[in-house]
């Protein structure tokens, strides 16, 4: 990184809003995905798209790369800075720009976290739809940047379904805004695509989200199995009999001992798997649909099926699940976190190959993921100040993925791929595939300057930067 | 129209030519290609008037010969079909697992989801299920090097690679022929409604406003105004009662649901506003839903416009464009702020001009546009075919620029 860069950003930003000093970089040196690391040259946190629009100019006039972050909760190294370069942290951008109940939307910066729009609109009787895990850190941009999903994505649709427009930097530092409140704008749905581009389109600084009606009424369950066999049945049928949970989570029982420890919520320890099914809607028809539920359930062996009687329950068991990650520090000081997809009727298989990989690489997997898409989340646990066992976990991993993708699945259903998974891409696409994808590519972002070596594979080519690349655990 | 040729706008005679595999779909374009030709796929012809004349010579390519099923695991909820097919023989395919596609698509036994796809079509029921950009998870086509290049998956939640789907979708087949789609599905209900209401112009937005704050949830919101109604009753005579405004609330759900709804949305009317109310359930509203459906694709229409709008907007612009002298048929997607207007044989292109320029600023106002899908070839080359450009027009062109950088597909047709 050249001197005159970093006084031309400090000279447009000021002296508060850049990072330098190794120390202060360290915080950035990766995401949610602990295995690869790096840390950028700077980070550079501007408060308004003409101050992104500068930064990103700057850029290209020093040739430097560069890439946004949110939260930095992402869990596939999406926000690693690959080949260093300047970091565009978008957290000083968090204002709730318009919200308009009337035309149901609201426009908000990229820094905006996940949860703090649905409080904003919870006085109303509204929400935002997408509901990460990680909603009480994530922030909306971060969403945008990789199309997040959640639990009750399996009714409501993911992020992409819920974004109408954006304000895009692109890295030329050109704007352009696609899309907008209105439906249906005639042309290219460029804001489809860039949705989910993982931060190689631009920077979005302004995102017009839908927003939704809470429901009016919730039947929240929780169904106790013996083992993970029956509660897979039970959500491969729930799904055939055509029932639409608003979400469908299961737990196994070793993340079952942790989320237990941590917050105490009386789940039996003893249990192979719980479900939590949660229908919602109007008030008319709920308790016949959680009835059938129940119904459902008990034909496939639950053991019980216990229903959340007050609103504080409710929250707690979600509490529980979308905390779940947290808790599992108390089960191993590393874990790696897996984001495979199966058609829904091939979940049994999967958790029937989790476990035989888990035996054959000697490392304990537990699992508590999006059911009913058939999303899967095994989490990995290890220590990664072992390199044998980090090892094993990488190679753990990449069989995982491999069977999802072998039974018609992906190796990523809401994380993204990031640096991560990049390898699975030619797994999943052909060159044809891939060719289409970079041309595309090409169109926003023809240098590939933001956010490079990110999405797609650069077959067999290392990255040219001013230092190594990606530093990995290994 | 004669099987070996084609006109669109037109233009031609173009030589046709139906490709029975993707294989020799691939052929054809790398044919094409060799040639220097240009290529305009189409399906089941209902929305080919749609857009620009072509520009340049070149074949057309009748994609109704790819009908396979490729794969559908019925208990996973989702489909692989080729995109010939028409959206009668999936729905023939779908119902016996209790299962949907719930996009509303006009002449589906003529339409193929290539075509509906490339149009981009919906209808009512979009309040309450979306639009094909949420139902697609996967799609293959063909591209302008001859190659099959896919995105997506065939699973119902996935981000590995650039979501090319929504890029497809409405692109009028100019980045490419969609060949294969896997869809995610839905449970057929277990029961509809429809309550009908009728009332005075002035009346409406009051009732749209009450109908937003409403505790049910309707799946459609449908705005008619007299011509519309008029235009119905001539083909299916009673099925709707003679007012200036017709406002027609759906329901799809659960049994009780759908009955709780229906009481409760009489309860909550404003007095007094209603001139008449009416609903119908089960079966009994199955021809006005069809009807609902068709119109936006009717037939005696000289030319169709469509404005998306804010949905608060809908309400002023129906009123502007009802009190234009056109006599337009209206008919409104109100929930979701889109509004079709079809005028008849008596408007001349100077009075369309006219027309579009009244409505053309409360469309834009509206944060919206007004887009034509249809009138008479020759006005084309005058009238703002597909709407005002927006400042995202110049990215739009770099995509297809990468995409298609000959122009080979649909040259000149599409705004981009």
């Amino acid at each position: 990184m050249t001197a005159p860069l970093l006084k031309r950003l400090r000279d447009l930003l000021g002296p508060d809003a850049l990072l330098t000093a190794p120390s202060d970089l360290l915080v950035y040196e990766c995401d949610g995905f602990t295995i690869e690391k790096n840390t950028p040259d700077v980070v550079v946190f501007p408060t308004s798209t003409e101050q992104v629009v500068a930064v990103v100019k700057a850029c290209n006039d020093f040739g430097v790369p560069f890439l946004p972050r949110g939260a930095g909760t992402s869990l596939a190294g999406g926000c690693l800075p690959v080949g260093g370069g300047v970091m565009i942290a978008l957290t000083r951008m968090k204002r709730i720009l318009e919200v308009n109940y009337r035309e149901r939307y609201a426009v908000v910066e990229p820094g905006v976290v996940n949860l703090w729009l649905t409080n904003h609109l919870k006085p109303h009787g509204w929400h935002y739809a997408p509901d990460p895990s990680s909603q009480g850190a994530c922030t909306i941009g971060g969403n945008v940047a990789t199309n997040s999903g959640g639990p009750h994505t399996l009714k409501y649709g993911v992020t992409v379904n819920h974004v109408l427009g954006v304000e895009l930097v692109l890295p030329d530092g050109r704007v352009v805004r696609t899309g907008g409140p209105a439906e249906d704008n005639p042309g290219y749905d460029l804001t489809g695509v860039i949705v989910g581009s993982e931060g190689t389109f631009g920077i979005a600084t302004k995102t017009w989200v839908r927003i939704t009606r809470n429901p009016e009424a919730y039947r929240t369950l929780l169904g106790v199995f013996e083992t993970v066999a029956d509660a897979t049945n039970t959500i491969s049928e729930l799904i055939g009999a055509g029932i639409v949970p608003a979400a469908l989570e299961m737990l196994d029982s070793l993340i079952l001992q942790a989320v237990e420890a941590a917050f105490h919520f009386g789940f039996p320890l003893d249990a192979g798997a719980v479900l939590i099914m949660e229908v919602d809607g109007l008030e008319a028809g709920l308790g016949d649909e959680a009835e059938r539920i129940i119904a459902i359930a008990k034909k496939n062996k639950a053991r019980e099926v216990r229903r959340a009687n007050t609103d504080a329950e409710r929250l707690l068991l979600w509490k529980c699940r979308k905390q779940a990650f947290g808790a599992v520090g108390r089960l191993a000081p590393s874990y790696c976190t897996q984001d495979g997809v199966v058609p829904r009727t091939k979940l049994p298989h999967i958790l029937n190959e989790i476990q035989r990989i888990g035996t054959k690489y000697q490392l304990r997997i537990c699992n508590v993921f999006h059911a009913g898409d058939g999303n899967i989340h095994p989490i990995l646990l290890f220590d990664e100040r072992d390199a044998d066992q980090t090892k094993r976990v990488l190679a753990a991993s990449h069989e995982i993925l491999e069977e999802c993708v072998r039974v018609g699945g992906s190796v990523t259903g809401e994380h993204g791929i990031g640096v991560e998974k990049i390898d699975f891409m030619s797994k999943l696409f052909t060159p044809e595939d891939l060719g289409v994808m970079l041309r595309l590519r090409n169109a926003f972002n023809p240098n590939n300057r933001c956010s490079p070596a990110k999405m797609l594979p650069t077959a067999g080519a290392c990255i040219e930067a001013s230092k190594a690349g990606r530093r990995a655990a290994l | 129209m004669d099987a070996n040729i084609c006109r669109i706008d037109d233009f031609g005679p173009l030589p046709v030519v139906q490709p029975a595999s993707v294989a020799e779909l691939s052929d054809i374009v790398r044919g094409a290609a060799l040639q220097d030709q240009a290529i305009y796929p189409y399906g089941g012809r209902t929305m080919l008037d749609h857009g620009l004349p072509p520009t340049r010579p070149g074949i057309a390519v009748d994609l109704r010969g790819l009908t396979q099923v490729i794969e559908y695991p019925a208990r996973d909820m989702t489909i692989t079909v080729q995109a010939g097919i028409t959206l009668a023989k999936l729905g023939e395919l779908l119902r016996p697992e209790n299962q949907r596609l719930p996009i509303d698509v006009p002449d589906a036994d003529r339409a193929t989801l290539g075509g509906a796809l490339a149009t981009n079509v919906s209808g009512p029921r979009r309040l309450g299920h979306g639009t094909l950009r949420d139902y697609v998870i996967g799609i293959t086509v063909v591209n302008d090097e001859g190659h099959e290049a896919k995105a997506g998956g065939r699973v119902v939640k996935n981000v590995a690679g650039y979501d090319l789907c929504k890029l497809y979708i409405g692109a009028l087949g100019t980045l490419g022929i969609i060949s294969q789609v896997t869809l995610k599905l839905r449970p057929l209900a277990d029961e509809q409604a429809l309550v009908i209401l009728t009332c005075e112009p002035h009346a409406v937005a009051a009732l749209l406003d009450a109908l937003h704050r409403s505790r049910t949830r309707p799946v459609c919101l449908e705005l008619l105004n007299d011509a519309a109604v008029a235009a119905l009753n001539v083909q299916h005579p009673g099925l709707l009662p003679d007012a200036p405004r017709v406002l027609i609330v759906g329901y799809e759900e659960k049994r009780e649901t759908v009955a709780w709804q229906v009481q409760q949305l009489i309860a909550e009317l404003p007095a007094g506003t209603l001139k008449s109310l009416e609903s119908r359930v089960g079966s009994t509203a199955d021809p006005l839903w069809q009807w609902l459906v068709e119109f936006p694709a009717w037939s005696g229409a000289l030319l169709t416009f469509k404005a998306n709008l804010l949905p608060g907007a809908t309400a002023e612009f129906f009123a502007k464009a009802a009190d234009l002298p056109e006599g337009l048929a209206l008919q409104a997607h109100a929930g979701s702020g889109i509004v079709l207007g079809h005028a008849t044989d008596a408007l001349t292109l100077e009075r369309a001009r006219a027309m579009l320029a009244v409505l053309e600023p409360i469309a834009t106002a509206a944060q919206g546009n007004i887009v034509l899908r249809r009138c008479p070839t020759a006005w084309k080359a005058t009238l703002p075919v597909w709407g005002k450009p927006r400042e995202d027009l110049w990215l739009m062109r770099a995509v297809r620029q990468q995409l298609d950088p000959k122009e080979r597909f649909n040259p000149g047709r599409f705004l981009v």
